[in-house]
């Protein structure tokens, strides 16, 4: 359950999210393609009032990349299929075509000699690049990604992020919900820290970081860093 | 072993064996697209579907097959004025009666496919067909391929039902070749064997294919 949110995004901008277990952090994140129901309140996104239930969802989500904590790879198909699905699919985007695209994006992420594998195949970092490389086939306007790296090996985390961080430095509009305290302090344009469903302090990661306000982020940030 | 019966009535055998075949086929061909859809039902948000698939599924798995062959071959002329023969009745009547098996195994396997995949289909903008149709009944189809192989298996067995409605199939010429010729055992035995050139590839077919759709997992 989420309460007090105010926070706006803009076009280019990074946004990473922080916070305990529980916090909110992926329920907020959710919300912006609405995988979560959105019960009260105002959300919009490219321009869409989202809290609308008549509003066309499938419509909204072609320009809304997601990446999860698990990766959710389609386990019967290719590494290829699994990319050029959506494309062929819902923007009707010729097969040729499709595939050429997602050859594209495998090559940028690194893995397009793995093209022809099965998902089981794959490390958890190349599919979790692979994940991002489906999200990015449809040239989203905004990526969204749910805890990343979580559920990776320690060290297949930096693969990950270095695709993450090019992905920022070319100008994608991203909100990234993660633990890597690493990557908020590089690559975040504002961090946000949320506790118990709300937002409790958003702020440049110079200041976030080395300036919190919040009691609540004050204690988080010495515990994450006292070890 | 006698085998008089059989080569004195190689065509009747084969004339009942060849409705069998036909009336399993129709039935599994009937039984999973029905079962297929009362599935998508039971799962549906949209509440009138789900009550009408779960009264589906109730109804019709928990009363005798029997009955249901019934319902087709007396309650439909009656009902509708449209009469059916028995292979009809008796064919129409199997494929409803596994169609409620079939889709609570269709069901569990829908269920049993990770939240994830349909969050990762919906958020890349398919719509709820489009999810089903390409990500989550192909994971479905191989959990669900050992209980589909044992409702085939009992669909070939159970159409030995048609024999009580004049269904023309192996039992109802196996009863009367086994009446005709006193040599009952006998006649049983070959209609038996008939039975198992059915349901023995069928099984042995099932464990291929599960294994050959493992291979990615």
């Amino acid at each position: 359950m989420l309460k007090n949110i105010e926070l706006s995004i803009e076009e280019g901008e990074v946004v990473v999210v922080v916070g305990p277990s529980g916090s909110g952090k992926s329920t907020m994140l959710r919300c912006i393609n609405r995988l979560e129901t959105i019960g009260s309140g105002e959300l919009t996104v490219n321009g869409t009032q989202l809290n609308d239930p008549k509003v066309d969802i499938n419509k909204v989500r072609r320009d809304i990349g997601m990446v999860f904590q698990h990766f959710n790879l389609y386990p019967h198909m290719k590494v290829i299929d699994n990319i050029t699905l959506a494309p062929t699919k819902v923007l009707g985007v010729p097969k040729k075509e499709a595939t050429e695209t997602a050859m594209f994006y495998l090559e940028k992420v690194g893995i397009a000699h793995k093209a022809d594998a099965y998902p089981s195949q794959l490390s958890g970092g190349q599919q979790q690049r692979v994940a991002i490389a489906r999200g990015l086939a449809m040239r989203p306007k905004i990526m969204l990604f749910d805890e990343p790296t979580s559920a990776l090996d320690p060290e297949m985390v930096g693969e990950v992020l270095d695709v993450m961080k090019t992905l920022a430095r070319e100008g994608m509009t991203m909100v990234v919900v993660t633990h890597e305290m690493g990557f908020a302090r590089e690559v975040a344009d504002r961090v946000v820290f949320m506790d118990q469903g709300q937002i409790l302090e958003v702020n440049e990661p110079g200041e976030f970081f080395g300036n919190p306000r919040e009691e609540r982020l004050q204690t988080f940030l010495s515990r994450l860093l006292s070890h | 072993m006698d085998f008089s019966v059989l080569t004195g009535n190689y065509e009747t055998f084969l004339h009942g064996f060849y409705n069998t075949i036909l009336a399993s086929l129709l039935g599994l061909v009937g039984s999973f697209i029905l079962g297929t859809i009362i599935a998508v039902f039971r799962i549906s948000q949209v509440r009138p579907l789900m009550w009408f698939g779960t009264a589906y599924v109730e109804f019709f798995r928990n009363i005798p097959l029997l009955l249901v062959v019934f319902l087709f071959y007396y309650g439909v002329s009656s009902l509708v004025g449209v009469t059916l023969d028995g292979f009809n009745a008796g064919t129409l009547g199997l494929a409803v009666y596994t169609s409620s098996f079939i889709a609570e195994a269709i069901r569990a396997g829908i269920m049993a496919v990770p939240k994830g995949q349909s969050e990762a289909a919906r958020s890349s903008g398919l719509s709820y067909l489009q999810t089903m149709r390409y990500v989550i009944l192909p994971q479905a189809i191989k959990l669900v391929i050992p209980p589909l192989s044992n409702q085939f298996i009992n669909l070939v067995k159970n159409s030995s039902i048609l024999s009580i409605v004049s269904g023309f199939d192996l039992m109802y010429f196996g009863d009367g070749i086994a009446t005709d010729t006193f040599d009952t055992i006998n006649t049983y035995i070959f209609v038996a064997m008939f039975y198992l050139v059915l349901t023995l590839p069928l099984s042995y077919g099932s464990r291929v294919l599960e294994r050959k759709l493992a291979r990615h997992d």
